[in-house]
């Protein structure tokens, strides 16, 4: 696919890679122009080069390989702008022949290392750890948690917090005993206070004007070092104090959930962190085991008999909690973002922990979020190692990044969905229209890593204009995405994408358009859209959305005679788009309802920062079986698919299920695979789980892996996800035998009806 | 339960273990019931009377046999001479040990006056004037003081200025006690005859008892020496001489002591003024003899001087006096110390028997009333109508003291278990059962003597009534033989369970308290009472240490070390840790000791200069609210942030000068309501604090005592501290506070007879219903003092009851109610109420309402609210009771002589003197509100004595040499004093001291190197382990340990010793005692031609 290779060298995808030239066109569009990028995506080829990039002088853009070089005059002119620049003295030597690699053709995504720049400060984690957890909860957290410290690298600066009842901040650098900070959990405090509760000014008197900074202005690095110390210092005072860390001791009366503040606790460990390590790209990384039930951020009170929020009680507003703590949260993330910190959250409860609140911390902080059911659970416990695991599938974790887009004159930026925070600088590029994080040309990224992924959303300004004789050179729109972050080397880089696209307009322009298609990002955009339209619009109908966006994609580009459904058909550009909708439409990131406030939440956080290819899956999973008759081949996800001579294999990201067919089953259960002779009925068995090791060492948060066998209990987690192609009311059931007790219309069904509405 | 005794350091006496706990929460509903009953006094059934009447009646106690011999002689008195005599020859002797029998002598004679008192009353009493007579300008008075006691006969004295007349008029009715005397007088005449002669006859009967008893006596004397049984003493003077006296001195086997040599003796009162003896005088004193029984001073050994000198200078003097016109300083009325041990009955011949001045160091045996250790009555008779009482110009009220620590020599209080019904009491006023209530009709109904309501006896409390209308197991049941008793309390008594014993150590570790040692000295302390601290598994302790935050420690065992808890927070504080913070002992000994050591070096470099007292005081709270407790805090700076921060204001004070001298008091009240409001919560959960102060600055006391004076606990002061000498005193405090007898949780009430009711109470407790107390925390050094007033007129020749419930947990978890009743005669004769009067009391009870009124009066108005209170007693005495016609002569009744010099001690006392400290004033202050009767005298009036010539004087029965008069008279530049109030003591080193002896002392070879800093060492010489033994045995009795301090003339440290001299005329405007008798003379004199 032509889209997977611009996508392997810009780590770009476009629903539209043929612009529709004017703004009535593209809102004929339906689905926005917008770019998908990996912003650090790994590329083995790509140059790292070791000098600072050439800038426009009026748009700041980078000398790239779109620009015009006059060599003779030594000078370039920036496509963005047209300005035109002189390069520097020691760029004197350039010639047609002797380019500089930015200039290269091929390195259209590039990057710059200024050796100058690099950053000696090392990467920071702050632990907060809930302790209002059973006691085998506890063991389980413990022994994650030094599993964890064990891996840090010596470098890094540790600090850990504690919470339940109160906020606990162990200050790690006192020798003689153990020592912490106790914080009341019920109660907001600010930074000052925090810093002159914890004695920061006493040797050192607090500066009367001025933010206290780390140990540039204010601090000194003694008393930061009580709290943050380098892996290798505090090992054994970390797992001694994880040693004796004990359930949150504080009585919880029986008709009562425990006091947890875990609001309170981030706030703590947010200010202290902004005051040690502003800018730093340190990590908070939260480990949660229940519902925060005092102080702000507070998700539900502690009496029992009142229930968790749930999407019923959001839709109607009787989640008494909901918006305050969503509120603090935005507080918190303005904090952090300021501070460049990052969040990362680690839910592991059978209740809900407030993910739904927390999500706006995470994500405009880029942290990572984990949900798990327990802390004994792989989900979490691999995650977390993958976290500090530096090998070949390391997550790249990076920080501190700040993300720019320049733009040809005719194109805006609406916002960007994805785990960012608008910078607020605001310019010619904003447009009026806001989505996601928007109103600015530039984004903070605390956190960000190799999978990252932002959507950004562009409006094209262009009016309609009556000449239709377009300039070869104008026909293009360019546009220069800046990342500049600090490498998990602790260098600071800059990656320059630059990318150019053809617009079209006029009539004719359709196939254009229609070639330039590319289904998968157009379904991620659309899925990332009507997700953030669920949370934002009040009175949101995503149902209805989509199908009208559906609808209107297919009467637009489809090709058919009026009013003939059978007449209907669609290019195979365009061709399975409206099965990625179908399944959009089925998705937990729709039909949220049968999934709480928390687990919709984070679907939408992973969703939100996945790039196309795993995103898809999240929409439409891919089912491969597995049979003696043929190697593993995909299937349709399909009740059809289901026989029980198959193993099937489901991806639907969040979850893997590995269903044996019901005679396989049998065979399995009898021992035939530990039987000599039936060699191939073991290697059959172990097809896909090797498959499935394959996916879940790529993959982070590490999906939760199910192994079921047809109508058993946990065959469920593959039945949600098939097209209900045979249900309890289909007259003639399928050779496979399985049916679905469901009263969803099936893709049959759903496309007759497309067909006939986007006909009229 | 002998166990728990953590017998206070100081005194081997093991506190009464398993017997002190008292429940307390039922009772302020039962308490405040009582009330209305009482109010609604039934006025006829007043059974007591009923009951008393005995008193009077002589027949019913058979002991009395013997008195009747003196009755007869005595006319009307006859009744109340039974009494007397009957006690001392009576069943006491034979029952008592010898010495018991000397004690019921002194007694007898007391209460014989007030028979006496009864019928002549009015004119007798004033020849009575039994009071000593003080010629006002002329010197006279000194001797005059004299003649009163003699005074049977004062009136002679009074009108013969005269010498002559004067002896042998003291002689006789002074000792009695003006009062009784007074009667006398007139009878005097009728008795003359028997004067001296009759005397031996009379006396005879007792004497005989009394003739045993007589080496004894002495001895009980000695302790009577003290100011109000010098009283007695010399009441056996005169009454010696007089048959008159006789009376009085009768009981008190003054005859037969009299024979003996103790002639000399006498006076232990007197010894002071003994030394003027020059006073030929003697001889007539001789019949002063009795002195000699008086004083007991027979011991002559110890106090030989003062002894003999005083007898003769008792009569003569007098009478010298009186005619000299200059008031000899030698002869006017000093406290008598006695070194003796008196044993007192608490009744006899079923009639309150007064008891010995609280400074003496007696036996009691609670023959009915309660032990005066308990409670005692400022007047030992009650006066029957308001009118009466505010003609005396004295007051009524008690001073209590629940958990007082017994004499190692007392029989221990006894223990009663009721079982599930728990204790009978009074279903109206629920008076609890007590040997006055009065059981009729066969035993099948009781009479409470409180409230007058007749109760069913419970059907198994009953017993049949023996002939004597008693019931015939009244002996054998503690409740009704004995005037203090402890009840088992039931559930009823308790809300929940009695609280374990929790201790929590709050420790200042800011820079100052740091850098001076006084964490260091706190840590120590702590390590080492933690193996005082009461055995078991009800033992609970905890620790932190606070600066601008507050630090717990978790002491759980699981812990390889206790975990640091920082609560930063000190605007809105919390307890870091519901549980862990305060564990049973038995589980963190080792933490404990662990931590202990290390906590001085962990804050080694801190540098926070910052205290958050208050903050810190709640959040331990918190951490105790749960279960209740002591908090012990270690404080050495001003609190100077979180709540409750306090500012300088002193500074500011001082720096404002004009408004601060208007305003200055103001700085010796609380800064503001923050910790008073803490402390009433606090006191609501039964958390008791005691903070120790270690500090060189101030620290406003003032606003930091309203939490221990609120949550019944006390405030210990070291200024300036020094980490040298102070740690010792440190540790012995603590460990003094936590092994001492205590109780918690505790709720107290008084109950009255009815025409009587409580007033108001003063000392450390909170109060949030009218009627009760609470305290949270109650040892045995606590006082409290309880005004009484007339609601109604009680009957003459009845009893009226009080009595005290402290319903408390012990330390070992045990509820209890300690129940202590006291029952006195009524009376309508002013003189009797002269005559009974009990110096001590009615003056301490003076001292902590001065000292209450101190921070918010200006200190004149105090100083002359407290010099009128002396005078107007006088006053009356002087209008109503002297017939002495002479204006000259002040007159002081026998009783109160010393009255004047403990008003001009507390005149120039640390809290009234505008010069001191704030500091030293607040503390003075908040020592004085709880401070327990026998060591408020001292603290006002302190003890000096020369160690330069210990070693010399050998042989005495106490180790500890005669007291000095307090004047710089008697301090020579070649000697060196000690000087001691119960809390300090100065040893002044004169300028010229032998080396010798210095070296012997201090291992220094001259006064110049004497260190600022003081530590008492033994070297290996005899004058230096007498020294100590001194210091030893003065610690061991005031349950104190001394702070010792060196002073030398010239520097800050003499002045501060000769400040406490208080015979001396200041600079500044202070009157000597000379003057200031003048002074209150010439006042009198005012008044009465007015």
């Amino acid at each position: 696919m032509e889209f997977l290779d611009l996508e392997s060298q810009d780590g770009v995808r476009m629903p539209w890679n043929v612009l529709p030239g004017t703004k009535q066109e593209a809102s004929n569009c339906v689905v926005p122009v917008s770019a998908i990028y990996t912003p650090i995506k790994h590329f083995a080829n790509m140059p790292v080069l070791p000098y600072s990039p050439l800038r426009c002088r009026t748009c700041r853009s980078v000398l790239n390989p779109f620009s015009i070089v006059d060599f003779a005059a030594k000078i370039w002119i920036c496509p963005f702008c047209f300005q035109r620049n002189h390069f520097p003295p020691h760029y004197a030597s350039i010639s047609d022949d002797n380019l500089p690699a930015e200039l290269f053709p091929q390195y259209t995504t590039i990057e710059y290392e200024t050796p100058a720049e690099k950053c000696s400060s090392s990467s920071v984690f702050m632990f907060v750890v809930d302790t209002c957890i059973i006691e085998e909860e506890m063991a389980f957290l413990k022994s994650a948690l030094s599993q964890a410290i064990d891996l840090l690298p010596d470098n890094s600066l540790v600090g850990l917090i504690t919470f339940g009842t109160l906020v606990h901040v162990h200050e790690l650098g006192f020798g003689q005993i153990p020592k912490t900070y106790v914080f009341k959990g019920s109660k907001d405090v600010s930074k000052d206070q925090l810093l002159d509760q914890m004695g920061f000014f006493l040797k050192k008197p607090k500066p009367p004007t001025g933010v206290i900074a780390g140990a540039r202005d204010g601090l000194s690095s003694e008393s930061i070092s009580r709290f943050l110390l380098p892996a290798s210092e505090c090992e054994f005072t970390l797992n001694s104090v994880l040693e004796e860390l004990q359930k949150d001791p504080w009585p919880v009366p029986p008709d009562e959930r425990a006091a947890r503040c875990t609001g309170t606790a981030l706030c703590v460990a947010a200010s202290l962190l902004g005051a040690c390590v502003p800018g730093s790209g340190a990590r908070i990384m939260a480990f949660i085991g229940g519902p925060s039930t005092q102080g702000l951020g507070a998700i539900v009170s502690k009496n029992l008999s009142e229930p968790i929020r749930s999407h019923k009680d959001l839709d109607k507003d009787s989640a008494p909690l909901y918006h305050k703590a969503v509120k603090f949260y935005e507080g918190l993330a303005k904090q952090l973002v300021h501070q460049g910190h990052v969040l990362d959250l680690f839910a592991c409860a059978l209740d809900q922990v407030g993910v739904a609140e927390l999500k706006v911390a995470v994500e405009k902080t880029g942290g990572l979020v984990v949900l798990a059911e327990s802390f004994g659970h792989s989900v979490f416990k691999d995650s977390l190692r993958r976290i500090f695991q530096f090998d070949d599938y390391d997550l790249g974790l990076s920080s501190n990044g700040i993300f720019e887009i320049n733009s040809s004159k005719d194109i805006k930026v609406q916002g960007i969905i994805g785990p960012c925070a608008s910078l607020e600088k605001k310019g010619p590029l904003c447009s009026d229209t806001v989505i996601g994080q928007g109103n600015t040309s530039a984004w903070k990224m605390c956190g960000l890593d190799k999978a990252t992924t932002l959507c950004i959303i562009f409006e094209i300004v262009k009016k309609d204009s009556p000449d239709a004789s377009v300039q070869p050179s104008s026909n293009q729109f360019y546009f220069q995405f800046l990342t500049y972050y600090q490498h998990s080397s602790g260098q600071m880089r800059l990656r320059v994408t630059t990318l150019s696209r053809r617009w079209v307009a006029g009539p004719g322009s359709i196939q254009d358009l229609i070639a330039g298609f590319d289904q998968e990002a157009a379904a991620v955009a659309m899925a990332r859209l009507v997700s953030f339209k669920m949370e934002i619009e009040a009175e949101f109908d995503p149902i209805r959305w989509l199908d009208k966006a559906l609808i209107h994609i297919c009467s637009q580009f489809g090709d058919y005679q009026k009013d003939s459904p059978s007449s209907f058909s669609l290019s195979p550009r365009l061709s399975i788009f409206p099965q990625f909708m179908f399944h959009l439409r089925r998705s937990q990131f729709v039909q949220v309802f049968n999934n709480s406030p928390d687990e919709t939440a984070y679907f939408r956080i992973i969703l939100n920062r996945e790039n196309v290819a795993n995103s898809v899956v999240m929409i439409q999973p891919s089912l491969i079986s597995y049979s003696f008759h043929s190697g593993p081949e995909p299937a349709l996800l399909d009740v059809a698919a289901i026989a029980a001579d198959r193993i099937l294999l489901l991806d639907s990201y969040f979850t893997v299920v590995i269903f044996h067919g019901a005679t396989i089953a049998q065979w399995r259960k009898a021992g035939y695979h530990n039987q000599p002779e039936h060699q191939a009925f073991a290697q059959l068995l172990q097809a896909p789980r090797d498959d499935v090791d394959a996916i879940i060492k790529e993959r982070f948060p590490v999906p939760r892996l199910v192994i079921c066998d047809q109508h058993g209990s946990q065959a469920r987690f593959l039945l949600a996800k098939l097209n209900p192609s045979a249900t309890y009311n289909t007259d003639s059931p399928l050779p496979g035998g399985d049916i679905l007790f469901t009263d969803d219309v099936s893709f049959e069904v759903f496309l007759d009806h497309l067909q006939r509405l986007a006909v009229q | 339960m002998a166990a728990p005794v953590p017998p206070g350091a100081p005194r081997q006496q093991p506190p009464p273990p398993p017997n002190y706990n008292p429940n307390y929460q039922q009772n302020p509903s039962s308490l405040s019931d009582n009330l209305q009953n009482l109010n609604l006094n039934r006025p006829p059934s007043m059974p007591n009377s009923a009951p008393r009447p005995s008193p009077f009646q002589p027949p019913h106690f058979p002991s009395s046999a013997p008195s009747p011999s003196f009755s007869r002689p005595g006319p009307p008195p006859p009744g109340a001479f039974p009494r007397p005599s009957v006690p001392p020859s009576g069943s006491p002797p034979p029952a008592l040990p010898p010495n018991v029998g000397t004690v019921r002598p002194t007694g007898p004679p007391f209460s014989q006056p007030s028979p006496f008192g009864s019928r002549p009353p009015p004119a007798s009493l004033p020849s009575a004037g039994s009071g000593v007579v003080m010629g006002p300008s002329s010197g006279a008075p000194s001797f005059g003081s004299l003649a009163p006691r003699l005074g049977a006969h004062p009136s002679p004295i009074a009108s013969s200025t005269t010498p002559s007349s004067v002896p042998p008029s003291v002689s006789s009715g002074g000792l009695v006690s003006n009062g009784p005397h007074a009667p006398p007088f007139h009878g005097g005449p009728r008795f003359p005859p028997s004067g001296a002669a009759p005397q031996p006859p009379l006396m005879g009967p007792p004497t005989a008892g009394a003739a045993r008893v007589l080496p004894q006596a002495p001895s009980m004397r000695p302790l009577m020496g003290s100011s109000g049984i010098s009283a007695q003493q010399r009441s056996p003077f005169s009454a010696a001489p007089q048959g008159a006296p006789s009376y009085s001195a009768p009981p008190q086997g003054m005859p037969s002591f009299s024979p003996p040599p103790q002639g000399m003796s006498p006076p232990a009162g007197f010894p002071f003024g003994q030394q003027t003896q020059t006073q030929p005088v003697a001889p007539p004193p001789i019949p002063g003899s009795a002195p000699p029984t008086m004083f007991g001073m027979p011991p002559p050994p110890p106090l030989p001087n003062q002894m003999t000198a005083i007898s003769p200078v008792v009569g003569q003097t007098g009478g010298s006096l009186a005619g000299s016109s200059k008031i000899d300083p030698n002869q006017i009325p000093r406290p008598i110390p006695g070194s003796s041990v008196i044993l007192h009955d608490t009744r006899q011949g079923n009639q309150a028997n007064p008891p010995p001045p609280a400074t003496s160091d007696y036996i009691a045996r609670d023959t009915g009333n309660c032990s005066p250790r308990y409670m005692r009555c400022t007047i030992n008779q009650v006066p029957c109508t308001v009118d009466l009482l505010t003609t005396s110009g004295m007051q009524l009220a008690l001073l209590v003291q629940p958990l007082a620590l017994p004499h190692p020599s007392e029989e221990p209080i006894q223990l009663v278990d009721f079982g599930e019904s728990g204790p009978v009491r009074c279903s109206r006023c629920k008076g609890y059962i007590n040997p006055f209530m009065k059981f009729i009709d066969q035993g099948r109904r009781f009479i409470c003597n409180l409230c007058g309501f007749t109760d069913e006896t419970p059907r198994d409390y009953h017993c049949n009534l023996g002939p004597d209308g008693r019931r015939r197991d009244a002996d054998e049941r503690p409740e009704l033989c004995r005037g203090t008793v402890e009840f088992v309390a039931t559930k009823e008594y308790m809300v929940r369970d009695p609280m374990p014993a929790v201790y929590f150590f709050l420790i200042d570790v800011s820079m100052n308290a740091i850098q001076t040692g006084a964490t260091a000295a706190a840590c120590s302390s702590i390590n080492q009472v933690i193996a005082d601290l009461p055995e078991g598994p009800r033992t609970m302790v905890g620790i932190a240490t606070f600066d601008s935050t507050i630090h717990f420690y978790n002491l759980k065992r699981a812990l390889q070390q206790p975990l640091m808890l920082i609560v930063p927070d000190i605007q809105d504080v919390y307890t870091p840790l519901q549980t862990d913070v305060i564990v049973p002992l038995s589980e963190c000994r080792q933490h404990l000791e662990l931590l202990l050591e290390s906590i001085p070096t962990m804050f080694q470099n801190s540098r926070t200069a910052e205290s958050a007292f208050g903050a810190a005081v709640k959040a331990v709270f918190l951490a105790m609210k749960s279960t209740g407790g002591k908090l012990l805090v270690f404080q050495s700076v001003l609190p100077s942030v979180g709540i409750g921060a306090l500012s300088a204001r002193e500074a500011e004070g001082r720096s404002n000068v004009s408004s601060g001298e208007k305003e200055a008091h103001k700085l010796l009240q609380p800064a503001d309501k923050t910790l008073k409001e803490m402390a009433i919560e606090f006191a609501e959960y039964q958390v008791c604090v005691d903070v120790f102060i270690t500090t060189q600055t101030y620290a406003d006391i003032a606003s930091i005592s309203v939490i221990p004076k609120t949550t019944g606990g006390q405030v210990y002061y070291y200024y300036p501290f020094s980490a040298l000498s102070d740690p010792a005193k440190l540790y012995n405090d603590l460990r003094w506070n936590v092994t001492r007898p205590q109780g918690f949780e505790a709720v107290m009430r008084v109950r009255c007879s009815q025409g009587i009711q409580v007033q108001q109470y003063y000392g450390n407790f909170c109060k949030r219903i009218p009627t009760d107390v609470d305290l949270p925390g109650i040892d045995c050094d606590k006082t409290i003092m309880v005004t009484l007033k007339h609601d109604d007129k009680l009957q003459d020749g009845s009893e009226c009851a009080f009595q005290c419930a402290l319903l408390y947990t012990t330390v070992y978890g045990q509820r209890r109610i300690r129940v202590t009743t006291l029952s006195l005669p009524c009376t309508n004769n002013l003189s009797n109420l002269f005559r009974m009067a009990d110096l001590d009391t009615q003056f301490v009870c003076f001292l902590k309402q001065a000292a209450n009124e101190i921070p918010s009066t200006p200190p004149l108005n105090v100083r002359e609210q407290v010099t009128n209170f002396c005078i107007n007693i006088l006053l009356s005495y002087r209008k109503f009771c002297a017939t002495v016609s002479s204006s000259g002569q002040l007159i002081l009744p026998e009783a109160l002589k010393l009255l004047p010099l403990y008003t001009l001690a507390l005149v120039k006392s640390t809290g009234l003197r505008i010069d001191g400290r704030i500091d030293d004033r607040s503390f003075w202050i908040t020592y004085v509100s709880s401070v327990s009767t026998p060591l408020a005298i001292p603290l006002v009036h302190p003890r000096m004595i020369a160690l330069h010539d210990l070693d010399t004087k050998e042989g005495n029965e106490s180790p500890i040499p005669p007291a000095l008069p307090l004047s710089s008279e008697h301090v020579s530049d070649d000697g060196i004093y000690l000087l001691e109030n119960g809390q300090e003591g100065l040893i002044y080193v004169g300028s010229s001291v032998d080396s010798k002896i210095l070296h012997q002392l201090f291992g220094i070879l001259s006064v110049d190197e004497i260190p600022t800093q003081f530590v008492l060492q033994q070297y290996e010489n005899p004058l230096s382990k007498k020294l100590n033994d001194v210091i030893n045995e003065i610690r061991r009795r005031r349950c104190s340990y001394l702070r010792l301090k060196l002073c030398k003339r010239g520097d800050q440290s003499g002045l501060s010793f000769f400040s406490y001299l208080i015979e001396d005329k200041v600079p500044t405007g202070g009157l000597s005692y000379v003057e200031f008798l003048v002074h209150v003379h010439r006042q009198i004199q005012m008044k009465m031609s007015s």
